[in-house]
């Protein structure tokens, strides 16, 4: 019998299972190892019981556990810590699971105003009830799933690299540490720089200059050119062994998917520092706490103070 | 509590201009509240807002950044770096809940040892009257 997996999905688009498919040909390799004894996504296997019959939820004894998606409610919450009790190693897939990700972003609001935005407020809908009948209760806050549980191994990304989740899952069938790079998209970033803006901030939707089909080492910097691009302060690993950053390989500025460089890091004030010296102002970014902490809103972003 | 508040206020000195003008202010004994540690760095220039924010995070109650006077920076422009950084920490205050007026930027020469002792008189006497900073645990 080969290593038992559990996986389980939280607050999640469901993009970091897909990733699992997109390995290719090494999944078969890594199939031939493992036994797939719990996931929603895949199989039908039912929480309470196949027949309902339980009255707690649970999960099967397993090795590895996988999970993706922040804590949004109290069911997620309890399934984490029945996740933890039953699984030897636990992974954190993606960056949902590992700083909030996007649905962190609400964050930034109390949950009732959620709620009432949602089912209330909006313009378009017609207003009823807030729904609590037969669901499981928000939690006051979206959490990282190390806030709520220990995690063994981090897979950061939206979505992670499916390099890294088979290097993972190799790195644990043959008993070896998987440590993620300390450095910075910056530091893979093969573009020219220069410490100096080229002009003022673009607009959202305007485009890097570069030749088509030159090499990215003759462009220049996308923050020099003024176009917001996360990578100072987020950590590097998504080009894999090709290196070079996923987003900057498409001439698109890094959104930072991969988190944060460390727990403790402040991404904003990282950001707001680096583009401050290189010439660029500062007033001029909109919404600085969620624009620079979108994938890190878990324990970052919180309601802003009255005054 | 009869006794007023003594704030804590880090200050940020530059080696070339700043630290020396402490340090006249020092052996010219002019007169100042004791509520400033003094960090010497290279330049103003190289201090990044996460040092600021940090200091105050972990209870600070005012940051003073001095450098050199435009144009007079030993590594040429640091201290122009150090404008553009102040006006970033300058908007991510709020953000933390703190004051603006926590924190200051300001030019001081190694020549300038009463205007040090002066700067830190205000600045003290500023965040005095702000209290101390939600961050302080004692």
């Amino acid at each position: 019998m080969g290593v038992r997996v559990n996986e389980e999905w939280f607050s999640i688009c469901g993009g970091c299972e897909v990733t699992i498919l997109d390995i290719g040909e090494p999944l078969l390799d890594i199939l031939a190892k493992i036994d797939i004894v719990h996931m929603p996504v895949l199989m039908d296997h039912k929480l309470f019981g196949q027949t309902g019959e339980k009255t707690e939820m649970e999960v099967p004894e397993a090795d590895v556990g996988l999970i993706s998606g922040g804590i949004r409610n109290e069911e997620n919450r309890t399934l984490a810590k029945e996740m933890r009790k039953k699984c030897k190693t636990l992974i954190a897939l993606g960056s949902c699971a590992c700083s909030g990700g996007i649905p962190a972003l609400a964050n930034l609001s109390t949950t009732q105003e959620v709620l009432e935005k949602v089912y209330r407020g909006s313009k378009s809908t017609d207003t009823n009830g807030i729904p609590n009948q037969q669901i499981p209760p928000l939690t006051d806050r979206v959490y990282a799933l190390s806030e709520v549980v220990p995690v063994d191994m981090k897979l950061p990304g939206c979505p992670t690299t499916p390099e890294m989740v088979a290097g993972a899952l190799t790195a644990l069938l043959e008993g070896k540490p998987y440590p993620l790079p300390s450095k910075s998209v910056c530091d893979e970033c093969p573009t020219i720089r220069e410490k100096k803006a080229t002009g003022t901030l673009k607009r959202r939707l305007e485009a890097a200059e570069f030749t088509p089909g030159a090499p990215l080492t003759e462009m220049r910097c996308l923050m020099e050119q003024g176009i917001l691009c996360d990578g100072p302060a987020t950590r590097s690993g998504c080009g894999g062994s090709a290196g070079t950053p996923r987003c900057i390989r498409a001439y698109m500025p890094c959104e930072g998917c991969f988190g944060p460089l460390s727990d403790t890091a402040n991404p904003m004030v990282d950001m707001m520092g680096a583009l401050s010296s290189i010439g660029l102002d500062p007033k001029q970014i909109p919404d600085r706490s969620a624009t620079f902490n979108r994938f890190a809103g878990a324990g970052r972003l919180r309601p802003a103070p009255r005054r | 509590m009869a006794e007023t508040f003594e704030p804590l206020i880090i200050a940020l000195c530059c080696n070339w201009c700043s630290y020396a003008g402490a340090d006249l202010a020092g052996v010219s004994r002019s007169q100042y509240p004791p509520s400033i540690r003094v960090i010497r760095v290279m330049c103003s220039g190289m201090v990044h807002p996460n040092l600021v924010i940090d200091a105050f995070t972990q209870g600070a109650d005012g940051v003073l950044m001095c450098g050199c006077h435009p144009g007079d920076c030993h590594y040429q422009e640091g201290n122009l770096k150090a404008e553009k950084r102040a006006e970033a920490i300058r908007l991510m205050l709020p953000d933390f809940g703190l004051e603006e007026e926590r924190f200051r930027l300001e030019w001081v020469s190694a020549a300038e040892g009463a205007r040090f002792a002066q700067v830190v008189r205000e600045f003290t006497e500023q965040v005095q009257k702000l209290g101390a900073s939600p961050y302080r645990t004692t």
